[in-house]
């Protein structure tokens, strides 16, 4: 058979992966592929503007189609860049193959030009990683990544590939013919007798609540659909994490909204006062859990996940089923089939009596100006404008995040993307520029802050060369919103470095970069500016001026439990905010 | 629930790549996990497996998040609790480096014969002595020989297995 080289190898195999769009920036250690990657027509580059963008735009892409994002940069400072987007992917279970050159294996450990150890870099904020030293294996390494990637519960890949390996020749023989060289089946059936416990629990429960999570959307439309047919077959109220926004319809009456610490009264009242917990692909992380000791005391809890070690990992549950989420679901569902159950809304309407007590709150209320544009408002309007459009929403990281998870509806997942795990300033427009490449044709609107949009605008250039309509609506308050209001809550009101100062004239920006910039801080004029966002056919900057003092509510603090919110400014903390709490990020 | 603190020794089958330390190490400290001792060494050179044995401890939750994010672990084969079994077989090995000059070692080398302690360098001026045998005897044997001068010391991690089947097949 005939011998080709490394490079051509990583080509090959990226193709027969059906790859079709990378994401990159070439540099010395990776110039044989990009020399192979000119010679083909089939995968598409996109050249970002730093490495990080290529990483977060991989994301929105994976994030918006369910297929593995393809990061391909040079050694040194090119992978090193990549460090925050890999972390950012392996918190959100994002599943990515990045593709790093590396000096030629004889100068690795000489502190060579551009040498980093990458792979040591990233071994913490990797799901795997690989560094090729035999062009032999290198098939098996790519085909292999590709497979760990987007298996079990996803997460990103790094393949370090020194130069010499790109230049060395070997044979590929398709992908069917190389074996996958990582030992790693990720169990996906679910253990029926457990489906059966479960069962038992639905059965009894008087105050019973679905909290879904992110899993749901990376197990795929399946797990979506089957989990809408249980929620509805049940009757039961379900709650989502940021993360899960879209697995469940929320427009869906069912829906009792977002929990954790920005979430609803009526959902975070909800998980503390239920009596069966059911956690379909959420990780009780501490943004949604509050104070462990105080979480959900009274309630059976049980876990669905694809990841063993999220069970038990901060709380404690009383059943764990492992497996795939779509076929967990539809276990479930079978089950509930064949024994014919029907549950009695009877059993069910005092909890739902109480619910709506609590939603009657109006928890995400907020008081509107004809003076100035408040961003709450902002982002009703922009829901109730765009959402013929069925669009993509990214974020930035901060206030406007909370708030668009707030107000937007997310009737279908892998529709928002956002920072959840890390919380990445910066994610929103690389990311919405991935979503954009995925889904030319689509509405993708990345709702940011002033603060954040600054971190990655660089990309502004990315967006002009590939002509991405990308609308970005900026919600500018002129400060780290959410610095603030921790500032304001915990530290005594003293606003260190949280005034952005110095900000650039975003219109003129936008022009610069051949874009549309549209400025207003009239609430009379947002509509309008909305709909000639929509109708401008190219890239937007949309400069929003909002109230500056504005803050998130509701709220629960550092170190408090779910019954503990506040529900707006005039609420105060009860007491003081512990020690315990103050420590707490 | 079970709050105390335990002593778990945990076997792991991996691969024999580079890196795989690293990354077992790693997520113990990356995560706060304790390591009491570890000990590692290729097992099988015909499929490159190696089989680590790390002592930790932490409370019955701990320990279970503890093996479950080794058996995320892509090089990780299989992991098995082995202080869950019913029985088994944990070993260490000491060097022991005695200092012997101008002193009298019949009765010393009396004692370590009946203690099966093996002596692999003697000369006039010192005792190299090699004892193998559980964390305890081990303790012991150092405590036996504490009133010698002791020149230097070495100790493996502990290696362990079960009685019975293979637990860790594969
Ligand atoms: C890379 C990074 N650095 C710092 C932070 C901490 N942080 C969280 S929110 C925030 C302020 C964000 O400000 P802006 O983008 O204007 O959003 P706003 O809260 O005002 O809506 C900061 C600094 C972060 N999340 N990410
Ligand atoms: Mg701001």
């Amino acid at each position: 058979m005939k011998k080709i080289t490394g490079a051509e190898i990583v080509i090959q195999t990226l193709i027969e992966e059906k790859v079709d769009v990378i994401f990159g920036y070439p540099g010395g250690a990776v110039l044989p592929i990009y020399d192979e990657l000119f010679k083909q027509k089939k995968i598409r580059h996109i050249l970002v503007r730093h490495e990080q963008a290529a990483v977060h735009a991989a994301e929105g892409y994976a994030r918006s189609t369910g297929r593995v994002g393809v990061v391909l940069v040079t050694s040194g400072p090119g992978a090193t860049n990549t460090v925050t987007g890999l972390a950012d992917a392996m918190m959100d279970s994002v599943p990515l193959v990045c593709i790093s050159g590396q000096v030629p294996t004889h100068m690795i450990g000489n502190d060579a030009f551009q040498e980093a150890d990458i792979v040591g870099i990233t071994r913490p904020c990797t799901k795997h990683n690989y560094l090729v030293k035999d062009v032999n294996i290198l098939p098996n390494v790519i085909h292999s990544a590709f497979f760990i990637a987007k298996n079990g519960r996803p997460g990103p890949v790094l393949v370090d590939i020194p130069k010499d390996i790109q230049t060395f020749k070997a044979v590929y023989k398709g992908k069917k013919n190389t074996k996958v060289i990582s030992y790693y089946k990720p169990n996906l059936k679910p253990n029926i007798n457990q489906i059966d416990q479960f069962i038992k629990l639905l059965e009894k429960s008087e105050k019973p609540i679905f909290y879904v999570g992110g899993g749901v959307i990376n197990s795929g439309e399946v797990a979506s659909k089957n989990l809408f047919k249980l929620i509805k077959s049940t009757g039961f109220p379900c709650t989502q994490t940021l993360m899960g926004l879209g697995a469940y319809p929320t427009s869906d009456n069912q829906c009792v909204g977002m929990l954790g610490m920005h979430g609803t009264y009526e959902a975070n009242m909800s998980m503390y006062n239920c009596d069966l917990m059911i956690c379909v692909g959420a990780r009780f992380d501490d943004r949604i859990t509050g104070k462990v000791s105080g979480f959900s005391p009274k309630s059976k809890k049980v876990h669905f996940d694809i990841d063993a070690s999220s069970f038990n990992k901060s709380v404690n549950v009383d059943l764990t089923v492992q497996g795939d989420l779509a076929r967990i679901l539809q276990a479930i569902n079978k089950k509930i089939e064949e024994k014919k159950i029907s549950f009695k809304k009877a059993k069910i309407k005092d909890w739902w009596i109480q619910i709506n007590k609590w939603r009657s709150k109006d928890c995400l209320k907020f008081k509107n100006s004809d003076k100035i544009i408040k961003p709450q408002h902002a982002l009703k309007r922009l829901d109730f404008l765009t959402k013929k459009y069925n669009p993509f929403i990214t974020t930035e990281v901060g206030q406007h995040q909370m708030w668009a998870a707030q107000f937007l509806t997310f009737n279908k997942p892998k529709h928002w993307m956002t920072s959840g795990g890390l919380g990445t300033m910066g994610y929103g427009l690389p990311a919405a520029m991935g979503v954009q490449i995925a889904h030319p044709n689509s509405l993708v609107i990345d709702v940011a802050g002033e603060a954040s949009i600054l971190m990655n605008i660089q990309e502004m250039s990315t967006i002009k060369q590939f002509r991405l309509p990308v609308k970005i609506f900026i919600l500018n308050n002129h400060y780290m919103g959410m610095v603030r209001q921790w500032q304001e809550l915990l530290h005594g009101n003293r606003l260190s470095e949280s005034y952005m100062d110095s900000l650039p004239d975003f219109v003129k920006l936008a022009e610069s970069f051949g874009a549309t910039g549209l400025r207003t801080e009239k609430p009379s004029e947002i509509d309008d500016l909305i709909k000639e966002m929509i109708n401008v056919k190219g890239p937007v900057i949309c400069d929003v001026i909002v109230d500056p003092s504005e803050n998130c509510f509701p709220m629960i603090p550092s170190g408090s439990t779910h019954n503990q919110m506040l529900l707006g400014p005039n609420d105060k903390v009860e007491g003081e905010i512990s020690e315990d709490g103050m420590v707490l990020v | 629930m079970n709050k105390k603190n335990l002593k778990h020794i945990l076997s792991i089958m991996v691969d024999n790549e580079p890196g795989v330390l690293a990354r077992v190490v790693g997520l113990f400290s990356g995560r706060g996990y304790n390591i009491e001792s570890l000990s590692v060494s290729e097992v099988d050179s015909h499929k490159f497996l190696s089989r680590i044995t790390v002592v930790t401890s932490g409370t019955k939750i701990i320990v279970d998040q503890i093996k479950a994010q080794l058996a995320k672990l892509i090089p990780v084969h299989n992991l098995v609790d082995i202080t869950e079994l019913k029985s088994f077989i944990g070993k260490e090995l000491i060097l022991i480096k005695l200092d012997v000059k101008n002193k009298k070692t019949f009765d010393l080398k009396k004692k370590l014969e009946r203690l099966s302690a093996k002596i692999l360098e003697e000369n006039d001026l010192e005792i190299i002595v090699q004892f193998t045998g559980s964390p305890n005897e081990v303790k012991k044997m150092e405590s036996i020989l504490q009133p010698y001068k002791i020149i230097e010391q070495t100790r493996s991690g502990l290696v362990s297995m079960a009685t019975g089947t293979d637990y860790i097949k594969k």
